[in-house]
């Protein structure tokens, strides 16, 4: 069975402008373990669809099922590590961010700081636990974030562009090290990007979406590549340009 | 703490700086009786704190600005956080804010001593009636202010609608709370004054009428003095607090 099911999911958004339909029967099954990447262009629906997985907006048609039940809200079992760094907790240091789920369910402090340790070890930071947010860069506050969710131990991570606001050489040693994470803990991750590149390099497989309004799912290509994935070789080039070519085909819709 | 020292310097020097001008402008540009230069007034209140009055004076109007204010924050802070987590809350007290904020603690003077007479419990009631307002204001624009990611991340890490308030609107809103306490300190000082000058016994702002009453020009510069550095001290105070909630340093590993 399917950890996330997305069953003919859509959402229409009514505000002041009148009805405006992001997304239109969105269909898709994510298998236990693996590393999803959506796709698509500026605008298409990708954080629509990532918010409703998390349960932060309710679709207005279909259903979406985490292990057999309906999502109704937001929950533990599903980690989200958010585009920008304002989900951080500026008033806490970096090991009490980490620490912030265990203390939720009420781990004593000394516990979930041990805890909290073992996860900015993992996203290489052991060292840096005692700065507030404000002291970080904003490699180091995506890594926090990592850390945040990933110690909370969710079924699934959901990532909204998480990279998106780094600089190139920032962005290429977090994938780098999101894969590795990846790869050691076995988690299943719904990754959204609109960078090619990066999709082909974490993915096992890349959904790529048409352009709004009413974005669905325009295909569905699975990378069978080894990891860590060499960038210059042809195989992975080969990958890049099929995916090149669908958004450029969305990108030349009228 | 060579940041700190720098700015200590700096605050000394500025004083100097204040006083120097005053003599200046006292000895060379006014030279009236009218306006003491700062020497006599320091004398002044040398003897005054000598002869334990200006110390009466000054505890007096600030027992009254802490007792008032105290009583004031403690009410406007929970009336704050509830206007800005509840929406029905919000609308029923929005018209209480917004009617009360436009008549200031100095027009309510007159009310408050035919209620309470011109002993403490009328400046209490005026100083906590300017700072609940400011108070609720600042706060309810603090709980709106919180970032939506902020409480979306607490919500899929597991945490129920009163953990968010408690571990992250609450938190996220003292940096607002702490400005709108700072805010009406200062305006507490306004009105303290005003209500000593109108109907009291003791205080700086009855002080301050006594000298004109009896033309003591150094005790009136005296009472300014006062004022102003009493003033400046607890605005200083809740800077540092401000900073501190504001986690830029970290206290506590
Ligand atoms: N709260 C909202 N109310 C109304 N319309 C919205 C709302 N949120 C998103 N939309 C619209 O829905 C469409 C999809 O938005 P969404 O944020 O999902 O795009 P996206 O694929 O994440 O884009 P980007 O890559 O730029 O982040 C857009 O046209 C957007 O204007
Ligand atoms: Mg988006």
């Amino acid at each position: 069975m399917a950890l996330v099911s997305l069953d003919g999911v859509g959402k229409t958004y009514r505000g002041r402008g009148g009805a405006w339909e992001a997304v239109r029967d969105f269909t898709l099954d994510l298998a236990e373990g693996e590393f999803f990447c959506l796709l698509g262009t500026s605008g298409c629906g990708k954080t629509t669809v990532l918010n409703m997985v998390a349960g932060f907006e309710p679709p207005t048609a279909g259903r979406i099922l985490l292990d057999g039940r309906e999502v109704k809200g937001p929950g533990a079992d599903r980690g989200v590590v958010f585009q920008g760094h304002d989900s951080l907790y500026d008033w806490l240091s970096a090991l009490d961010n980490v620490a912030f789920g265990p203390r939720l369910r009420g781990m004593g402090r000394r516990a979930r700081r041990a805890h909290a340790q073992r996860f900015l070890e993992l996203v290489g930071l052991a060292g840096q636990g005692g700065k507030h947010p404000s002291e970080l860069s904003g490699g180091m506050k995506q890594r926090i974030q990592i850390a945040r969710a990933l110690a909370n131990d969710p079924r699934i991570l959901l990532m909204d562009e998480p990279f998106g606001a780094l600089d190139a050489l920032t962005r290429a040693t977090l994938q780098g090290e999101l894969s590795r994470i990846w790869a050691g803990t076995g988690k299943t991750v719904l990754f959204i990007t609109h960078d090619i590149e990066e999709a082909c390099a974490l993915a096992t497989r890349i959904g790529v979406m048409t352009r709004g309004p009413g974005g669905t799912l325009k295909a569905v290509l699975p990378v069978d590549l080894p990891f860590p994935r060499e960038r210059t070789s042809d195989a992975f080039m080969a990958v890049f340009r099929r995916v090149h070519a669908l958004i450029h085909e969305e990108m030349a819709r009228p | 703490m060579n940041g700190r020292a720098a700015t200590v310097a700096g605050y000394l020097a500025g004083f100097a700086l204040l006083f120097a001008l005053w003599h200046l402008a006292a000895t060379l540009l006014v030279r009236s009786a009218l306006f003491p230069p700062p020497l006599p007034v320091l004398e002044r209140a040398a003897a005054l704190i000598a002869d334990g009055i200006l110390q009466e004076q000054v505890g007096a109007s600030l027992r009254r600005i802490l007792q008032g204010f105290l009583i004031g924050s403690a009410a406007g802070i929970p009336i704050g956080l509830a206007i800005g987590s509840f929406r029905p809350v919000r609308a029923l007290l929005e018209p209480w804010t917004e009617f009360f904020r436009f008549i200031p603690a100095v027009a309510m003077i007159t009310v408050a001593v035919i209620w309470f007479g011109i002993g403490e419990e009328s400046k209490v009631f005026l100083i906590a009636y300017t700072t609940v307002f400011v108070v609720v204001i600042a706060t309810a624009a603090g709980v709106g202010a919180v970032g939506r990611d902020k409480i979306r991340a607490a919500q899929c890490l597991g945490a129920t609608r009163l953990q968010v308030f408690r571990l992250v609107a609450l938190p996220a809103t003292v940096p607002y709370i702490l400005t709108g306490m700072r805010l009406a300190m200062a305006n507490s000082f306004v009105t303290i004054v005003a209500a000593e000058l109108v109907a009291s016994n003791d205080g700086l702002g009855k002080m301050l009428w006594d000298a004109r009453l009896f033309m003591q020009i150094e005790d009136i510069f005296v009472a300014l003095v006062a004022l102003g550095l009493l003033g400046f001290a607890t605005d200083r105070l809740f800077r540092l607090a401000i900073r501190a909630f504001a986690g830029r340093f970290n206290p506590t590993m």
